[in-house]
């Protein structure tokens, strides 16, 4: 009998009986039903299957189950319960920043990655911090100026 | 040790050994190429947990750098030399960096490897283990060719050993067809010391140009111990000769684009160095 | 700025941010099948045989025999077949496809399946083609004579390369087939389309055909057609399997198989007297691949759009579509404008150097002006605000004095700028508004006195419900929050026609003001009313002729400026886009940052046209790099802050004044590029994309 995989997701205690090598992002969509986490390539080149592993910024398409044994997961579903999401949803909101919406869950993430580690980016470290979220709508300033204003009136959240 | 179907979780390296031992299974050390190619009879063994493969740490004359240390962890370490943090700036982007590693990106063998070129040309060492003893090689001849290197299959990349000193001057550039997210089309590094005036160290690496990152050190050596007029008059001579040693691959690329950008970024670099 | 124009949350924000939203992939089904399709791994052969293996209980392989009406997809016209007819034409084709319980177990009897290919010689240069599916031309004014009496004729020729789409959300339809209906869901722009396509394959009537449109993660052109062929083939899957059935492409296959912006060769010749530009005539060769599909109306904007903006007093133009054996194109934002803006726009740059004059010079003394000719002998019936435009863009770029300062420069860096300047045309091409869509919205006032707005319309990000909201809001002065917009489903909208040509705001939107307006004045509180309002064509238009090519074909135009900066590295060849800028009228802004975000977006799909997105087919018809790590698309990294502006010209004919604004940013893209690489290499360019290795050839050559 083979083990079972046990994480935190989105703050509550899970296991999962799927194989090691599976991708984190099937099982999030498919046994979970977390399906804000977007799947757009399955080779870590687009970021719309983004998520927080323990913390930093991950593609779940590229994270094999057997890796997150004992780890914390927080998906886009887990993060928008959050007033940094909030305060996140209210800029995107102020500059139209989700066009399609696909590539957004994983930019949020992204974006919340970001700020956790530099609350106040310069134009710069935003563009370098969204670096791995492919948008096709935006041409990405309405994304970059909506992290300004989040960073600003967001204030003291990260 | 946690046995999943299709994979073992191991918290320490002599279990990890152990397993390698005794089962066919692939190395997991971040996923972020392995999992491109996903293949669904994958037996993994997870490193990610095994403390003696997380750190970085100083001895006498070496940085010691875990094999499944992540790229972020790497940059964010005050001990990494400037030249590795350099290449690792602009790898892929946070997320991939967040989970690859620097021993898988040595493992998966590919010539466009970021950290491998500087790990080349910085004459690093790689620290390898098995249930039944160790090995330390330098990283050249650690590899075969595209994809095959010499570990064996009851094997596993420990450490990679940075010497300390002499990779404070040093040039880097990386091409890609982007500014991240960007696989390199051509990589270049090179170092460039001198002590009163002779040339005490000059290494180059070329990556993503042929089946493995090439280096040259008998056309290396014959700058080292020469002065600064020496070198200058041997200059168009060591060009000519790199000119003929550098014969790039088509790849994405065409060939006379790789070999085009390798020769300017040579002159630069012996520009930049007053030769 | 009108009160209109003041931006609102969008109505989709926050389903989509906080990850609720459902795509078509996100649906829970019960008992549903995953299809998975086998497609030609050759370019062009028959089919000699097809070995199946034994197929596990409750798994299913649906081909050209199970289709129950006609086995032909329709589009324009009806060539597609829904499985392969025997024939393969494209790497991609789709032959049969496997459903069941797994996915997995669906994958393995894909792999099982062996096809016996008889190959035949695919061809793969459309200049070697010998099947022209359509062609067109049209002259103005003497051109014979102005070749005839020039000083000097010039002659070039340019190419433009494919694009990929890449909207983040590849194409995925689900179908089912219950009590004799056929109900397809999925992501698409134009639900009628696929209405049409699935109620023709199926052999069913309107009512029993029900296509609904899930939330679309982008689609830039790419879900015009192809959803109208994947719903057949779910349709089909359904009917057969009695089960729904979901196929979701994976990325690789989407890259492979979906359309992309055809590839087009163009040869200009352009007459020169005194100084002037007397005449051109253009030659253009569009790219098809294996079946027509949008092809013909493709073509057609290629053609109107050929000589630009500008006024050429005597021209011949001349264009065929042709057949070869690679995936199909279709519409992609710009819709065969962008080719020709490209030829156009370069060969202004080097007619300008001819005449010994900057590009822009010449260009702003020929720009078209209201009450001109259009190329088609059409007019320009309203305001053309290129000199205010061009001024903006100076002030904004400071383009002018830049030009000069990047003439003859040495060392590493080398910069430079490029300026073009496009137009749009506003909705269907030629009388397609009048004749073939004939849009009809319904307007409908619940007993709560909330208003649902019924159309066809789709929101594919550019924002559509929330400006259609606005329209409704506005004009009955009723609280956004009382109206009600979702996405289409064919059995309760009527057919307003596709979402495409930049004519959702224009046309519809001005359909649902009109119904709007008729039902403020007739408003019953506490009473169901509907209103229903049919297309009217603008009487100012001159009737458009396909036959002769002559004509309106559209009745307004959207106009940009646009600029952008490089610097290129000369070691590398590695290019910097050191800034761009863009200068639009799209009439009156419904939402600012709607349009704004319209802008921007579309202005980086134009400037990855014009440098980075290389997609290239080897000699088998194989596209090779048909991957995320090998097609590339801009990231943040690789783009400055946008600078996009509007100037606010009303065009009457549209709701509040607005009109087309979604397609018009992708065109100025590519020639500003490719024009700043110009002046940045000091030689004349003449294809996109402009690669790195591209500029690395013209450094090597220059150093020789």
């Amino acid at each position: 009998m083979n083990d079972l995989i046990h994480f935190t997701l989105n703050g509550e205690k899970v296991t999962s009986d799927r194989s090691a090598n599976e991708r984190l992002l099937d099982v999030l969509r498919e046994d979970f039903k977390l399906t804000g986490v977007k799947c757009g390539c399955k080779e870590g080149e687009c970021g719309a299957c983004s998520v927080l592993l323990d913390g930093v910024l991950a593609n779940s398409c590229m994270v094999a189950m057997g890796s997150i044994e004992g780890s914390e997961v927080v998906t886009i579903e887990g993060y928008s319960e959050t007033k940094r999401f909030q305060a996140l949803s209210d800029a995107y909101a102020q500059t139209s920043a989700v066009q399609c919406g696909f590539c957004i869950p994983g930019m949020v993430l992204a974006c919340e990655a970001l700020l956790a580690k530099n609350p106040n980016p310069t134009d710069a470290e935003i563009r370098k911090g969204i670096s791995g979220n492919l948008c096709r709508c935006t041409g990405y300033n309405a994304i970059v100026e909506a992290v300004k204003i989040a960073a600003r009136e967001g204030k003291g959240l990260w | 040790m946690v046995a999943f179907s299709n994979g073992y979780l191991v918290d320490n390296l002599t279990e990890a050994l152990k397993i390698r031992s005794e089962f066919e299974v692939t190395p997991y050390a971040g996923g972020t190429d392995l999992m491109v190619e996903a293949k669904d009879d994958a037996v993994y063994l997870f490193l990610n947990k095994i403390p003696e493969l997380r750190r970085i740490y100083s001895d006498d004359e070496y940085i010691r750098i875990g094999a499944a240390c992540t790229y972020t962890e790497i940059f964010e370490n005050t001990l990494t030399p400037q030249i590795l943090k350099d290449s690792i700036d602009y790898l892929a982007a946070p997320a991939i960096r967040n989970m690859g590693t620097a021993g898988g990106n040595i493992c998966n063998a590919s010539p466009k490897a970021d950290t491998a070129l500087i790990f080349y040309v910085a004459d690093a060492k790689l620290r390898i283990c098995s249930a039944s003893g160790e090995r330390i090689l330098p990283i050249e001849d650690f590899y075969v060719g595209r994809g095959k290197t010499v570990l064996q299959r009851d094997e596993l990349l420990v450490e990679i050993l940075v010497p300390k000193f002499g990779l404070e001057h040093y040039y880097y550039k990386k091409v890609g067809a982007r500014q991240a997210l960007a696989i390199s089309r051509v990589a270049f590094a090179g170092l460039f010391s001198t002590e009163n005036g002779i040339i005490t160290r000059f290494a180059m690496a070329f990556g993503s140009v042929a089946d493995t990152i090439l280096r040259f050190r008998d056309l290396e050596a014959l700058f080292v111990g020469k002065t600064m007029t020496e070198a200058k008059s041997l200059r168009d001579d060591l060009i000519a000769k790199y000119d003929q040693a550098i014969v790039p691959i088509r790849g994405r690329v065409s060939a006379d684009y790789r070999k085009s950008v390798c020769m300017n970024l040579l002159e630069d670099f012996l520009n930049q160095n007053g030769i | 700025m009108q009160s209109i124009s003041k931006s609102i949350p969008k109505r989709d924000h926050f389903p989509k941010i906080s990850g609720r939203a459902k795509y078509v992939d996100d649906l829970q089904i019960e008992g549903l099948l995953h299809g998975k399709i086998l497609r030609s791994s050759v370019a062009c052969a028959e089919i000699n045989e097809i070995l199946i293996p034994d197929l596990p209980n409750g798994y299913f392989v649906i081909d050209k025999n199970d289709v129950p009406g006609v086995n032909s997809v329709h589009v324009v016209d009806d060539d597609t077949p829904v499985f392969s007819d025997g024939t393969v034409n494209y790497v991609g084709e789709a032959i049969l496809m496997v459903a069941g319980r797994d996915l997995k177990v669906v994958n393995q009897i894909l792999k099982q399946i062996k096809v016996i290919y008889h190959e035949k010689q695919p061809v793969l240069d459309m200049m070697k083609s010998d099947t022209i599916f359509y062609q067109y031309g049209y002259t103005k004014g003497d051109w014979e004579s102005a070749f005839r009496d020039a000083d000097k004729i010039i002659e070039e020729d340019f190419q433009t390369g494919y694009q990929e789409h890449v909207y983040m959300e590849v194409q995925g339809m689900i179908g089912s087939y219950e009590n004799g209906k056929a109900i397809i869901r999925g992501t698409m722009q134009c639900p009628y389309y696929v209405h049409t396509a699935v109620k023709r394959a199926m052999g069913f009537e309107s009512d029993k055909v029900q296509v609904i449109q899930e939330e679309m993660g982008g689609a830039f052109g790419g879900k015009e057609d192809y959803p109208s062929i994947l719903g057949c083939q779910v349709a089909v899957a359904a009917y057969k399997t009695g089960k729904p059935v979901k196929v979701i492409l994976d990325r690789n296959e989407d890259i492979t198989c979906s359309p992309k912006r055809h590839p087009a060769k163009m040869h200009y010749r352009a007459a020169i007297k005194n100084g002037e530009v007397t005449g051109i005539d253009a030659d253009v060769v569009y790219d098809c691949g294996a079946f027509t599909t949008l092809s013909p109306v493709v073509l057609q904007r290629g053609l109107i759009c050929a000589t630009g903006v500008y006024d050429f007093k005597n021209l011949r133009v001349r264009g065929k579509a042709v057949k070869t054996n690679t995936v199909p194109n279709g519409a992609f934002r710009g819709f065969g404008g962008p080719q020709t803006f490209f030829s156009i726009e370069m060969f202004m740059d080097h007619l300008a150097k001819e005449i010994g004059l900057d590009s822009v010079r010449l260009k702003e003394r020929m720009v078209v002006k209201q009450g001109d000719d259009s190329a088609t002998s059409g007019k320009y019936h309203f305001h053309v605000p290129f000199p205010a435009m061009i001024e903006k863009l100076d002030q904004i770029s400071g383009f002018r004095k830049k030009r000069e300062t990047f003439r003859h420069q040495t060392g590493r860096y080398r910069s430079g700028i490029g300026i073009s300047l496009v137009y749009h045309g506003c909705g269907f091409t030629g009388s397609g508004e009048r004749d073939l869509i004939k849009g009809v919205v319904k307007v409908v006032k619940n007993t709560d006195d909330t208003v649902e707005l019924l159309t066809a319309g789709t929101d594919m990000g550019q924002g559509l419900k929330t400006v259609f909201a606005k329209i409704a809001s506005d004009t009955l002065g009723i609280p956004l929050e009382q109206v009600i917009v979702q996405n289409p489903d064919t059995d309760r909208v009527p057919n307003s026609g596709p979402t495409a040509a930049s004519r959702s705001l224009m046309v519809v939107g001005k359909l649902l003001q009109r119904a709007a307006e008729k039902l403020k004045q007739d408003w019953k509180p506490g009473e169901y009313q509907e209103v229903v309002e049919k297309y009217v064509h603008p009487d100012f238009m001159i009737p458009w002729d396909l036959s002769k090519f002559q004509g309106d074909p559209y009745p307004d135009y959207s106009w940009s400026a646009n600029a952008v900066e490089v610097k290129v590295d000369t070691l590398t060849a590695t290019t910097e886009i050191v800034g761009a800028w863009g200068v639009y009228d799209v009439g009156t802004p419904i939402d600012m940052a709607i349009i704004i975000g319209q802008m921007q977006g579309g202005f980086l799909q134009g400037i990855g046209y014009g440098s980075m997105e290389l997609l290239g087919v080897n000699e088998k018809g194989v596209i090779r790099n048909n991957s995320f790590s090998d097609y590339i698309i801009p990231t943040s990294m690789d783009v400055p802050n946008l600078v996009t502006e509007v100037v606010e010209n009303t065009y009457d004919n549209g709701p509040f004044g607005g009109k087309g604004a979604g397609e018009l940013p992708a065109v100025g893209g590519a020639p500003a590029f490719v024009e700043a690489m110009e002046n940045a290499l000091g030689v004349n360019l003449h294809h996109t994309p402009f690669s790195q290795e591209d500029a690395m050839k013209v450094l090597e050559a220059l150093k020789k």
